[in-house]
Parts: structure tokens; C-alpha cells; sequence
């Protein structure tokens, strides 16, 4: 059982759920004193040792699932298969096995069965299941890399299991059944149950290799990540993704600002405030047991916001929008400019609508610019650089999100440079990895010179990092 | 104590908590293997309320330490009542005077002040704050840390010493062992990221929403008054409420305040016009209850136009039986 749970724990951390050892040493403990009868107690309290982060609850339910459970599961499946087959030529399994086991009684050791046998006879699931993981663990699963060897591996572990010796001596029983008399019809239903056994038990220990390949593989798990919300690329969401990727957005913001909140307090101590010292020590005849300080105030930045809203980076600018927003008050203000090619402020959007709303008004170009034209980099920050470059100063962060996928235009690199000049912080996100930069269409190596900071972001967590990077 | 898993829920329910399952097998672990339970979910799902229907099942004196922003040991732990000190040295000036009296040099004054030391670092002059009452009580007690988000992280790491051993030194005294290791409930709203080291310490419980059935359940614990059918259809409101998409989603404590509410008005059925009237019962901003009018009224015509396509089928069945009475 141990190695079980430390197979499970190595599991767990492969997949981005972070246990430490005395959180598994945890688990053996809480194991030690329930008594595991129960599938979903076990689940609880391997949960309530193990997993400690709200969104890793998923991950754990789902592996819970497919490394415990599933296996036997499947098995009872298989057997409820046999059952419903062996029913459908009009034998019925259960009064079939009842009369053998009657027979076997009467024979009295005079037959020879292996483990493997009687829990066949038997329908015993559970020792089954365990035979097979102990033969497959035999046969050297662990090794097993990726399809092509799952019929080797179950080849492998029905040799261990011993399917064929145990499928022999029944074979062996039902002759002797028919010498003692056993009824014709009988015979043959068993001979077909035999037949339906060899048949049920290479399914299942092929669905085993299969399960066991999937726990183990590790492209397999690299895909489970992948899908998970955190991980999964702007570039490729369905309706329902985006929406729940909001909400995740929303309190990943809170998250922020609430630690925001903390290490600006922790900026401010000044000099030694008298009045409220002495206040605060009236009580003991103005002995000045409390010391107070004054609190210094951290200035907060501005925000300027420029925004590619083709439909190449929307996803992108969306949930920016949404973090930057969600943290409004991390800003003393923001200006939010939106551009394909020409570009038009929508900061006025954001103040008559409701934040969601509002972000999807803005990606619509705000009624203020042409969004059905090609991506002009360069035309864009001329624009801006022309008539908003006042709004920048040197508390100002400007914050640009964009591919700079220019269309062989000519990429204006001067206006950004301007631009750097006055401001505090150029930050450029870019959706696509930096391998692709400066490559086809690109002009982002031009532009990069002149940025402070320039970020691949194309997640979630990507772009929670950098957010981090710029408010704090 | 508590025997088993279904003990827990067994002597829960006796105080009027209804847990679930998974509630249930945390509680039980956590004391048997004597670990705090660090309590997660979204707020008014009943986590303080879980701490506090513990100890009062177990007989255990709650003692609770609210957590907010600039919480400092001294508020938490232990505190010196300067003001008290001073006191008594006023008072005790002339005892003073007398304790000095025959001292032949100033060194020898001091030492003697030194020896009465003791007086006036004791535990007389001592505040326990919750944490040091914890471990200083002389009964079981459970200490509840209530919305630890809300604290600093330095308190965080301050915890931490105090959740493993259980005991506390003070320089002037000398060290605190609890003589009996308390049950430890942490809540957190997840405002914050609580520290990997806190989270690995503890056990880990996340109460989310209820199911409708457990919901109903709870209802009827709680506000026993209430007609079986209007619960039913309270919960099922809620439950379409909580999947709009609103800045602060209604809970388990929003649905028993509309019970209570509706109940006080005598509603034996939601209508329109009352569910508008008592929406600011669980919605708290203006937004939300904009957007859920919208949402629900569509729900609610559309059930009043089901029951009308139901309502002849049964009128005749209800005639039925009052035919049979009758004979």
C-alpha cells in the first residue's frame, strides 16, 4: 500500500501538484487511523493530507480517478460484459458457478487449482485485480514508454499472471466434471464460460498495460498540463475556456492586490510621530512605551495601455485588459488606446460601462478605430506619438501588447524610442515565443531596443508573472 | 471525543451542522493525528461555524483570534500591561524606600530592586492573548485563527513556530508548554496565497458550495419552519444565481437570511414581485441585483408556466381523492 501512495505522490508532483514528503508522510498516518473501507474516505483523506491549493483539486481528482480506481473499475466492467454475453447464449453465470463450486465440493482435493483458478471460479474481482497488478509489476511495467509496447507488456504479464496454467487445469476439471456425470448441456456452458474467461482476462490485463502506459507516460502528462487552465495557450480557447479563464483572471487580480497591499505598508515607515505617540501613551502618564512612526506613502504609477486588438492577439489583450483593471486601484490612472492600424483611446469606454463589457467594446475597436484592416505597427505609434505623447511621463508605465507582425511596413522604431524616453517603463508583451521574432513579418526585434521589459505571454501564468513584474 | 468518520457527522449534526462527508473525515483526522485544518472556501459557506459546532461538541472552550492586517505578537500572543506596572510602582514607592532602606551603597540599592525583579515580571502583569490562553489553558481547548489571509506573512511565519510545538518562551518568566495540545482550525477566504510551509503543516479542507440536496438539508436544520416545497425552491434560485456571473456570489448564510426573510413575510411561494422585493437579502451590490432581476424573472415565468400546464392534470387527481374521503 505505501509504495502505492509514494507511486501516487510521484504522480502528483509530475503532474504540477506540489507534495512535499511530510505531507505524504501525512497521508500514511491519516490511512493508518481510518479504516479504508470506503473508496471516497480514502479519496478524502489523501486529499486533505496532499493537495492544499484550490485549483490543484481538479488535477487531483482526475488522477485520483485514473491511479486508483479506474483499473478495478474497469475489470467489473469486463466481468459484467462476460455476464451479459454468457446470458445472451442462455447460460446463467451465477447458477453455473454455484454448481461447479458444488461439485469442486464434492471432489474434495482431489483437484489441483491455482490462486489464479479459483479466484476465476470464484469471480474473486478484487484478488484478481491484485494478481494483476502483481504480475504486471513482475513483468517489468515500469519500463513501458509508449504504444507500440503494450502488447508486448500484456503478453508479458499474462505469462506472470499464468493465464495459460490456470485456463489448463479448468480445462482439466471440466473433463473430470463430465467423467463424474455432469450433465451435457452443462459441459458446454462451461466450456463457452472458459472460453469467455481466457477472452475477458487478456482484455483486462491489455486495459491494464494501456492504463499503466498513460500513468507513466510522460508525454501523457505533459498533455494533461497543457489543458490545464493555467498552461493552455491564448491562442486556442473555446467560448466556455474564456469565460472561465475570467474568472481565474479576476481572482488571480485580487491575489495581487491584496499582496500589493502588504509590501506597499511595508514601504512607509518615516520618522517618529509625536502627536500619536504621545497620544497613544496618555494612559501612562505620557511614558512613550509605544513608539509610532509616520507612514510614508508610496507613489502609485500611471498606466498607459496600448493595445493590438487584431484578431491575432485579442485573446491576449483581453485578459490583460481584464488584470489591469481588476487592479485599477494599484494605479492612480489608466489610459487604455486600442490599434490595428490607426489608433483611438477607449479609456472613456471603461468609465460608462462595466468592466467585462467594456473589454469586449474595446477589442471591438471602441467605435473609434477601423478594426477590418492589416496590423500597422508603425503607423500606430506615429499616431500616438503625434498626438498622445504628452500622457506620457515619467511615472507613466506603457505597457504594449502586440505580435508585431507589421505586414512589411515600415516599423517606425524612432516613435518607440521617443516614447522610452519619456516614459518610466516600456513593457512589451508578445504572444508569440521569441524564437519567431524578427522572423517573416515580425519587426519585434527592431522594437526591442528600445523596451524595457519584453515578455513572451501566451498564459495564464506567463502573464500573471509579469503583471506581478509591473505593479510591484 | 469523536469515534469514527460518521461520529463526527453524527455529533455535528446534534449541534446543527450538517457536513458533509468530506468535512466529516478532516475533523476526524485532525484529531487523531493532533494537526491544525487550515479551512479554505468562498466566505459564508460556514467555516467559522465549523470550529465553533466542533468545540461545542466536544466540549472544548473556543478561543478565537481574529486575524486582520498589523496583527503583531503582541496582539496574538502575550502583552506586558505597562500601564498596571506603573501603577503599583506608585503605590509600592514607599515599600521601596523601605527595601533600600539600610543599603550602604548605591550598587547594593540596585541589587536589591534586582531580587524583587519577580514582582513585577510575573504573570500578574501578563495579558494572554488568545494563542498564549490556548496554550496555557488548563481544560481542551480549540483555537480558532480566523481569516488568517487577512494577516501579514511575517504573522504567518510567526504561526508556524507556534503550530509546531505548541509552546511559548517568554524571556522574563520562562517557557509555556501546553498541557494539552489544542485542535487548531485556520480559516482563509483565499484573498491571499497562504506560505507552502503553513499549508504543509496543516490539513487541508475546502468547503465549496453545497450540493442542492445537502443545501435543503441545511435549510431544514436551520430554519426548521420552512415549507418542504418553498426550500426546495429557495436552494434552486440560489443555485442559478451563483452560476451568473457576479461580483460577490451568494452563499449558504445568504440562503438563510431569504429563508428567515421570506419566512417573516409570510411567503409561502416565491413570486415575482416578492423574490425583487427581498433580492438585496443576498445579492450586496447594485450590479449583481440588476443582473440577477433579469435572470430570474425569465426563471420564474417560465416555472409559472410549467405548474399552469400541470395544474389541470392535478386538479382532477386532488377531486379524486376528496370524492374517496367522502364516501
Amino acid at each position: 500500500m505505501q509504495a502505492r501512495i509514494i507511486e501516487f505522490t510521484n504522480l502528483l508532483r509530475k503532474s504540477g501538484v506540489r507534495v512535499s514528503v511530510s505531507e505524504a508522510i501525512d497521508a500514511f498516518e491519516a490511512i493508518d487511523v481510518l479504516a479504508l473501507d470506503e473508496r471516497e474516505l480514502f479519496k478524502d483523506a489523501l486529499r486533505a493530507a496532499m493537495v492544499k491549493r484550490g485549483d490543484e483539486i481538479e488535477t487531483y481528482d482526475q488522477l485520483f480517478d485514473l491511479f486508483w480506481s479506474g483499473f478495478y473499475d474497469n475489470l467489473r466492467e469486463g466481468f459484467g460484459d462476460m455476464g451479459a454475453a454468457l446470458a445472451e447464449s442462455g447460460i446463467d453465470l451465477d447458477e453455473l458457478l454455484r454448481q461447479i463450486a458444488e461439485q469442486l465440493g464434492q471432489m474434495e482435493g482431489s483437484v489441483d487449482l491455482s490462486e489464479l483458478a479459483k479466484a476465476l471460479l470464484t469471480q474473486d474481482l478484487s484478488s484478481l485485480e491484485g494478481m494483476i497488478r502483481a504480475a504486471a509489476e513482475a513483468a517489468g511495467i515500469e519500463r513501458i514508454e509508449n504504444m507500440l509496447q503494450v502488447g508486448f507488456f500484456s503478453r508479458r504479464t499474462t505469462e506472470q499472471l499464468g493465464v495459460e496454467g490456470a485456463m489448463d487445469q479448468l480445462q482439466a476439471l471440466m473433463e473430470q466434471l463430465e467423467e463424474g456425470g455432469m450433465p451435457r448441456e452443462q459441459i458446454e456452458a462451461m466450456r463457452e464460460l472458459l472460453q469467455r474467461l481466457l477472452e475477458t482476462m487478456r482484455r483486462a490485463v491489455r486495459n491494464y498495460t494501456e492504463r499503466e502506459l498513460q500513468t507513466r507516460n510522460h508525454d501523457y502528462m505533459e498533455k494533461f498540463r497543457r489543458e490545464m487552465l493555467t498552461e493552455k495557450s491564448f491562442y486556442h480557447l473555446t467560448e466556455d475556456e474564456i469565460r472561465r479563464m475570467r474568472e481565474v483572471v479576476v481572482r488571480l487580480a485580487q491575489r495581487i492586490k491584496n499582496v500589493l497591499s502588504i509590501r506597499r505598508k511595508r514601504m512607509k515607515r518615516g520618522k517618529l510621530d509625536l502627536h500619536t505617540t504621545l497620544r497613544r501613551n496618555m494612559g501612562r502618564g505620557g511614558i512613550p512605551f509605544e513608539v509610532v512612526f509616520k507612514q510614508r506613502k508610496k507613489e502609485r504609477p500611471k498606466l498607459v495601455i496600448l493595445c493590438d486588438v487584431s484578431s491575432s492577439v485579442a485573446n491576449v489583450s483581453r485578459f490583460m485588459l481584464q488584470f489591469m483593471y481588476g487592479l485599477q486601484e494599484a494605479f492612480t490612472k489608466i489610459r487604455c488606446f486600442v490599434f490595428v492600424a490607426e489608433i483611438g483611446e477607449v479609456t472613456p469606454v471603461f468609465k460608462e460601462r462595466e468592466v467585462t463589457t467594456a473589454i469586449e467594446k474595446a477589442l471591438d475597436g471602441g467605435d473609434v478605430i477601423n478594426v477590418y484592416t492589416r496590423s500597422n505597427f508603425g503607423f500606430a505609434f506615429h499616431e500616438f506619438w503625434r498626438n498622445h505623447l504628452s500622457s506620457v511621463d515619467k511615472k507613466t508605465t506603457v505597457l504594449i501588447l502586440g505580435d508585431a507582425r507589421n505586414n512589411y511596413n515600415d516599423p517606425r522604431a524612432w516613435c518607440l524610442r521617443d516614447i522610452q524616453s519619456k516614459a518610466k517603463n516600456v513593457v512589451w508583451l508578445n504572444p508569440e515565443s521569441p524564437s519567431a521574432w524578427g522572423f517573416g513579418d515580425s519587426v519585434m526585434d527592431r522594437y526591442v531596443p528600445y523596451c524595457d521589459i519584453v515578455e513572451e505571454c501566451r498564459n495564464l501564468r506567463q502573464l500573471s508573472r509579469i503583471v506581478d513584474q509591473i505593479v510591484l | 471525543m469523536f469515534q469514527s468518520v460518521s461520529d463526527v457527522t453524527v455529533q455535528l449534526e446534534k449541534e446543527g451542522y450538517v457536513a458533509s462527508h468530506r468535512i466529516s473525515t478532516v475533523v476526524y483526522l485532525a484529531q487523531q493525528l493532533g494537526k491544525p485544518v487550515l479551512v479554505e472556501g468562498p466566505a459564508g459557506v460556514g467555516k467559522t461555524e465549523l470550529a465553533k459546532v466542533v468545540s461545542s461538541s466536544l466540549g472544548h472552550e473556543l478561543i478565537r483570534l481574529q486575524c486582520y492586517e498589523g496583527l503583531d505578537e503582541a496582539k496574538a500572543l502575550y502583552e506586558w500591561e505597562y500601564s498596571k506596572q506603573l501603577l503599583y510602582t506608585q503605590i509600592l514607592k514607599d515599600r521601596f524606600a523601605e527595601t533600600m532602606a539600610g543599603a550602604s551603597s548605591l550598587k547594593e540599592a540596585a541589587d536589591r530592586v534586582a531580587a524583587e525583579d519577580s514582582v513585577f515580571f510575573s504573570d500578574r502583569f501578563l495579558v494572554p492573548r488568545p494563542l498564549m490562553r490556548a496554550i496555557t489553558s488548563p481544560e481542551p481547548s480549540l483555537l480558532l485563527i480566523d481569516e488568517i489571509d487577512k494577516s501579514d506573512p511575517e504573522f504567518e511565519a510567526f504561526l508556524l513556530e507556534i503550530l509546531s510545538d505548541f509552546q511559548v518562551t517568554v524571556p522574563e518568566i520562562g517557557t509555556f508548554k501546553a498541557k494539552h495540545r489544542p485542535m487548531v482550525f485556520l480559516t482563509s477566504n483565499d484573498a491571499r496565497e497562504m506560505s507552502d510551509a503553513l499549508k504543509r503543516r496543516c490539513l487541508h479542507l475546502w468547503i465549496d458550495y453545497p450540493s442542492e440536496a445537502l443545501e435543503i438539508q441545511i435549510l431544514d436544520h436551520k430554519v426548521p419552519e420552512i415549507d418542504k416545497r418553498l426550500a426546495e425552491e429557495i436552494v434552486r434560485v440560489m443555485n442559478r444565481i451563483r452560476q451568473l456571473d457576479l461580483k460577490k456570489s451568494p452563499s449558504i448564510s445568504e440562503t438563510l437570511d431569504w429563508a428567515r426573510a421570506l419566512l417573516a413575510l409570510n411567503a409561502d411561494k416565491l413570486e415575482d414581485a416578492l423574490v425583487e422585493d427581498t433580492l438585496s437579502v443576498i445579492l450586496k451590490y447594485e450590479g449583481d441585483v440588476r443582473k440577477a432581476q433579469g435572470e430570474l424573472s425569465k426563471l420564474l415565468e417560465k416555472k409559472a408556466g410549467e405548474e399552469k400546464a400541470k395544474g389541470p392534470i392535478e386538479a382532477p387527481a386532488s377531486a379524486a381523492t376528496k370524492k374517496g374521503i367522502l364516501h
